[in-house]
């Protein structure tokens, strides 16, 4: 099984040309004549803006169960809901499952219709000229490195919705083998990373280093290796408690020395394993079982040390902040920062939402990614010594902080004055920042 | 007793943290981690210089501060890595937490301790304390006398840590100050000698963090129930089983150390003019110097007077200490350091604790001397053999410093 | 006896849909799915397809052999449920094998439901509602002179015209006044009782019958409708005497709640067999079509597996859809409500007809015939109770454009 091509639609640069439609018509009849036979559909939203109807492809169509003569089945080859005319009974009842218009009846043709992307190669978007259509693998990652080995144990026991399982996952399907990783106590070897009771969870050499040391162990190790003559990623996956808090020193240490380690923080702001505890990395506001909530405390009294700026001041060689919510920029830093950390210390701040400690439904953990993101509550950027900060993602037109807040119940009890100074110390670490862009 | 028969290496004059760093430079390590602290500093300045000048083939972690000082050096052991360090008083202690581990992980290694006494009062100077306090860590603890006995008993440390019967970490201590400064000349081995003496590196065959032969390392172990709590105990067991096997280890290494080098540095306890002797004193690292002149004293003025000298202290030698017992009528115990437990010296119930496992008790005294680097001088072991001779054992311990 | 996790009786829709979302948590634990068919998984709504020719058996299964190897269910045909014992969780099946399950769906559908007619049940009839029934009658139809179909509900219409484009001449009798009563008014009914009138099909509105003799049919009347073949098509019911002793509670089906859970611990039903709350009125209902049982199998299959993700049944919304001599007839809805604002648009000539309800700016109903919609989308609209003051205008006169463009905006 492979990721899919899409078509996608780009509604604020749709100018209603039609193009789209009678181009579709064309390919499907042979005449750009009658519009209605067009299997992608432009309307009018209002003046000036449009929407479009067309087949999702959807991966759990309903149109297929709802399908009485198995005529409409999903293509595990190339993703398309494929319609055989050969078994369809035209009962229409593929129409009621569809929520989009993607499948519909057309008089003309006597049958339902519905978009086939031409067979890879969609007419449609070849005469899109204001870019509102394309045609993309939206998970060209899942190309590159699907096929790789996951090198984690299959039934890992993080929560369900964990954004740090699936992250580190990715992270050694792209390391792959040839790695030592050091996972400090937390959620990742909680999980079972590390093994169980002589039982193992990985598929490379682990270890489970003290919650202070991670960073000087990888070192040691890093340098005995260097000195054998053998090149083997030092990885370190850990918590924002690890690098933050107690494990702070060995990281300073650590990075200020050079030392040739990637070093990884999934940062779900507290010590979440042991039952939400407050860490360093715990945002202003926040309730956690050691910032609780009442009448004399109402949540996290300080704000968030900014872990990512303070390495980046220690001159690492590679310095990221990612969000599993934007995969490609993710890898791309991923790369880098195995790169850079062949020749200094590489550090990369992953921001992973923790659905049992902030309190939001586990089906929700990317979506609180990309509202985190979006709201500029974290901002993603990476950093060279001799290039300077970059900006991944734009930070010019946010979305509203309280979409963001609002979403999560460890900030429900927020009165406006802690809402306000969460805006301003955003509005702040902003500016900062920007101070380091290039 | 050090007993020279045949002189195969240089003379060199040395103070005793130059001399660790001898044999340290002699064992080869592959890793080195400094972080310096008084009264280790000028060893890990000697390592540093000496792998500055190429003289020493290590790759030297100058980390930021104890706790990644030793945490650097299990990773490098999980990678295969000979390492070394030394520290005292408070960078042991901020060690503490790895220190602790590194027995459970059986990774061989040599750590000097130029052992110092331990805040507060703030103090800088010699005493055991520190080493006392981390006596039940798993560790092998070893005690020298001479500046001659620490070049040689770091290097042998090495061959006894491992010892793949033993596999585990050995500390080297020498006192503060009197050792770690003292100058005096000694006699450095043949490097071709040493080589073939430690033989092949032995360090991660049993836990490595080595793609090559990946492994998880250390995972969780334990629980109410299952597999894991009865998995722990043989863990447990094993480690205390290596560290009763190691005895004989520390004895077979000295024996063959003494045949390359002719120095036969007693293993675990040296008796010193015990044979008809009636009361002794039992000692611990320099002050046995001084201890011993003083017996030679009495002796000449007729008193039968002997020295029992602790060398290998963790684990400790029963056997060994109630075989020089069993020849004195009364002993007392000499402890630079306090069991705050006991209102005693930590060594005072080691020694009573062997008598009892050993089926016979006899008076035994505490003495605590020689803390915050306080001399003791022959007249202080003078009065201590005074004390046991009159055979009274007073309640608490004689503190011999307190009224200098 | 045979023991497993997961039970599910019946094979169709809701069933198959139940299987997939269990096996989306759980690709393991022992599954079995029990038919009382010796065929691989239909549908029923295709029977009339295959009495037509339009279909053949061997093309409408549902699923393949290789689906069961590959979600490694065991599949048990011929294994009609006899009988239940909730306490021990142990299903009896016919023929004497017994499962004992950790958790059973009931998705056994509906049965034809047979009038008390004297002398029907000596008399030789056709029903419509399983593979073997659809051959039955396809095999029949080709030797019948005339049929006579009581009932014009989906499957009677279905197989009326199905008899008519075969030669056979058709008299459909139904006790209602007008064709697909409840989903239709009288005004999109009359149109397409013109397509069977036009295609020779005679209907018989209003009258019953009194009694079935030799190859004939007494009305109330006395009129005599004179058949070689008979067709029983006024509705299903469940068939529940597997429930018989076991407190589950039931009303014209199994009663569920929103999760689809019955009245017993750990036995779910979905489908035509069960019995839920209604969307758009008070009390329950069964549903009785197919994209009902879709949602439904799919709420117990999450439901038994535990699936966080699942989503409480919202009651069951009236829709269906109907194709007829090459002519669509959709309904979505209630057509008829109490204060509410009716947009009706008939075309008599060209045949077509649209009725928009709504009530308070949202969306009730709607039905039409030969005049396409989507009724996917307007499901959604009744179901999200969404809002279309602002667009009502223009939504009244292209509810299909206003309606995608309000869900490109949604979906986005």
């Amino acid at each position: 099984m492979s990721a899919y091509n899409s078509l996608t639609y780009n509604a604020s640069l749709c100018i209603g040309c039609g193009e789209c439609m009678m181009a579709c018509a064309k390919a499907k009849t042979g005449s750009a004549d009658d519009l209605s036979q067009s299997r992608i559909k432009i309307v009018v939203a209002e003046e000036g803006k449009y929407e479009a109807a067309l087949c999702r492809q959807c991966g759990d169509a309903k149109c297929v169960m709802n399908c009485p003569s198995g005529a409409l089945t999903k293509n595990q080859a190339n993703g398309l809901i494929d319609w055989n005319a050969d078994t369809c009974v035209n009962c229409l009842l593929c129409t009621v499952g569809c929520v989009y218009g993607g499948i519909t009846f057309e008089a003309s043709v006597g049958h339902v219709a519905k978009c086939d992307t031409c067979g890879g190669d969609p007419a449609c978007v070849k005469v899109c000229k204001s870019g509102a259509l394309g045609y993309v693998t939206t998970a060209a990652i899942y190309n590159d490195y699907g096929k790789e080995e996951d090198l984690f144990a299959p039934g890992l026991a993080a929560c369900q919705g964990c954004n740090s399982e699936l992250m580190i996952r990715h992270v050694l399907r792209k390391v792959g083998k040839n790695v030592v990783v050091a996972a400090p106590p937390g959620c990742i070897p909680g999980m079972g990373t590390v093994g169980y009771n002589g039982k193992a969870g990985a598929k490379v050499p682990i270890f489970h280093p003290l919650l202070t040391n991670t960073a000087s162990m990888l070192a040691g190790l890093k340098r005995t290796y260097e000195r054998q003559g053998r090149e083997v990623t030092a990885l370190a996956l850990a918590g924002d408690g690890g690098a933050s808090d107690v494990g702070f020193q060995s990281l300073s240490g650590a990075a200020e020395r050079g030392e040739r380690i990637l070093f990884i923080c999934f940062d779900n702001e507290g010590y979440m394993n042991t039952g939400m505890q407050a860490s360093s990395a715990t945002s202003f506001g926040s309730w956690t079982s050691t910032t609780p909530v009442g009448d004399k405390l109402q949540g996290k009294r300080t704000d968030a040390k900014n872990m990512p700026m303070v390495m980046m001041m220690h001159n690492a060689a590679y310095v990221a902040t990612a969000s599993s919510v934007y995969m490609e920029d993710f890898y791309e830093k991923l790369d880098k920062a195995l790169e850079a950390s062949k020749k200094g210390f590489a550090y990369l701040h992953l921001y992973a939402p923790c659905p049992s400690g902030w309190r939001f439904p586990a089906g929700l953990t990317i979506d609180i990614c990309r509202l985190m993101v979006e709201s500029n509550f974290v901002t993603l950027w990476d950093y060279e010594p001799d290039r300077g900060l970059v900006f991944t993602h734009p930070t010019d037109k946010p979305k509203p902080l309280e979409s963001y807040l609002k979403a999560i119940g460890k900030y429900r009890h927020l009165a406006q004055e802690q809402v306000d100074r969460i805006k301003k110390l955003l509005e702040d670490r902003l500016a900062m920042l920007k101070r380091f862009a290039r | 007793m050090t007993v020279q028969t045949k002189a195969k290496g240089k003379i060199i004059v040395v103070d005793g943290n130059e001399a660790a760093a001898k044999g340290v430079a002699l064992a080869r390590p592959d890793v080195v981690a400094v972080y310096p602290i008084t009264p280790q500093s000028s060893l890990v300045e000697a390592l540093s210089a000496m792998i500055a000048t190429g003289e020493l083939d290590a790759e030297l972690m100058n980390v930021e501060g104890e706790h990644s000082v030793l945490s650097a050096l299990q990773g490098a052991a999980l990678a295969g890595a000979r390492t070394y360090t030394a520290t005292s008083g408070p960078g042991l202690a901020f060690m503490f937490e790895p220190y602790i581990r590194q027995p459970g992980l059986r990774l061989p290694m040599v750590a000097s301790l130029v052992t110092r006494d331990t805040l507060t009062p703030q103090c800088v100077w010699g005493g055991h304390q520190d080493a006392m306090l981390v006596r039940e860590c798993g560790w092998i603890h070893m005690y020298c006398e001479t500046v001659q006995e620490i070049l040689d008993t770091v290097i042998m440390g090495y061959k006894v840590a491992e010892h793949p019967e033993i596999m585990l970490p050995v500390n080297v201590n020498h006192d503060g100050n009197y050792l770690s400064f003292g100058v005096t000349s000694c006699e450095l081995p043949d490097q071709a000698m040493v080589d073939d003496f430690l033989g092949p590196k032995s360090i991660n065959w049993h836990a490595a963090l080595d793609p090559e032969r990946p492994m998880s390392v250390d995972p969780l172990t334990g629980n109410a129930g299952g597999a894991g709590p009865s998995m722990f105990v043989r863990y447990r067991k094993g480690q205390t089983d290596a560290m009763a096997r190691s005895l004989q280890v520390i004895c077979d290494v000295h024996a063959d150390w003494a045949k390359r080098t002719g120095r036969a540095h007693a293993p675990l306890v040296e008796e010193y003019r015990l044979d008809d002797a009636e009361i002794a004193l039992v000692t611990l690292g320099s002050m046995t110097g001084a201890a011993k002149d003083c017996c030679d004293a009495l002796r000449d003025a007729g008193k039968r007077v002997g020295i029992i000298k602790v060398k290998t202290y963790r684990p400790f030698p029963v056997q060994a200490m109630a075989r020089a017992l069993s020849k004195v009528k009364a002993v007392g115990v000499v402890d630079r350091s306090v069991s705050y437990g006991w209102n005693s010296g930590p060594m005072h119930h080691d020694v009573l604790a062997a008598m009892a496992k050993s089926g016979f008790v006899k008076p035994c005294v505490s003495f605590i001397g020689g803390l915050a680097g306080a001399d003791m001088t022959q007249s202080h072991f003078e009065r201590a053999f005074d004390i046991v001779a009159k055979g009274d054992v007073p309640p608490g311990p004689i503190w011999m410093n307190e009224k200098d | 006896m045979q023991d497993c996790t997961y039970l599910i009786v019946g094979s169709s829709h809701a069933g198959l849909t139940a299987l997939d979302a269990i096996r989306m948590i759980d690709p393991e634990a022992p599954l079995i799915m029990a038919t009382r068919e010796d065929h691989l998984p239909y549908s029923p709504t295709v029977l009339p397809y295959v009495v037509s020719g339009r279909s053949i058996p061997k093309k409408v299964a549902l699923r393949d052999e290789d689906y069961f190897k590959r979600q490694n269910v065991a599949f048990l045909r011929n294994a009609e449920l006899k009988s239940l014992d909730v306490a021990a969780s142990t299903a009896r099946f016919e023929g004497g094998a017994n499962v004992r399950y950790e958790k059973l769906l009931l998705a056994t559908g509906a049965q034809p439901s047979i009038p008390p007619i004297p002398g029907l049940k000596d008399a030789f009839f056709h029903v419509l509602r399983t593979m073997d029934d659809a051959l039955n009658l396809k095999s029949a139809m080709g030797s019948a002179k005339s049929a006579l179909v009581l009932g014009a509900g989906l499957i009677g219409t279905h197989a009326a015209e199905n008899m008519a484009e075969a030669g056979v001449k058709v008299t459909i009798v139904e006790a209602k006044g007008q064709v697909l009563p409840g989903y239709f008014d009288k005004d999109a009914s009359a149109l397409i009782e013109t397509a069977f009138r036009k295609h020779g099909i005679a209907l018989e509105f209003g009258r019953s019958v009194k009694e079935i003799k030799q190859g004939r049919a007494v009305l109330e009347d006395g009129a005599e409708l004179p058949f070689d073949l008979l067709l029983i098509a006024t509705g299903v019911r469940p068939q529940l005497s597997f429930l018989d002793g076991t407190g589950v509670k039931t009303a014209n089906g199994i009663m569920v709640d929103e999760m689809q859970r019955t009245s017993a611990a750990n036995v779910w039903a979905a489908g035509d067999c069960a019995e839920a709350r209604m969307f758009q009125a008070q009390g329950t209902g069964v549903a009785g079509i197919l994209p009902i049982a879709v949602e439904q199998g799919r709420i117990a299959g999450q439901a038994m597996v535990g699936d966080h993700g699942v989503k409480a049944f919202p009651g069951s919304v009236l829709l269906n859809t109907y194709s007829f001599f090459g002519q669509q007839a959709i309904s979505v809805g209630i057509g008829e409500v109490a204060d509410g604002e009716t947009c009706l648009r008939i075309d008599e000539a060209a045949g077509t007809y649209l009725k928009i309800v709504l009530k308070d700016g949202k969306l009730m109903g709607v039905a039409s015939v030969n005049n396409p919609i989507d009724p996917g989308i307007l499901w959604q609209l009744i179901l999200r109770r969404t809002d279309l003051s602002e667009v009502k205008d223009r939504f009244l006169a292209d509810p299909k454009a206003v309606g995608r463009m309000l869900m490109s905006r949604l979906w986005r």
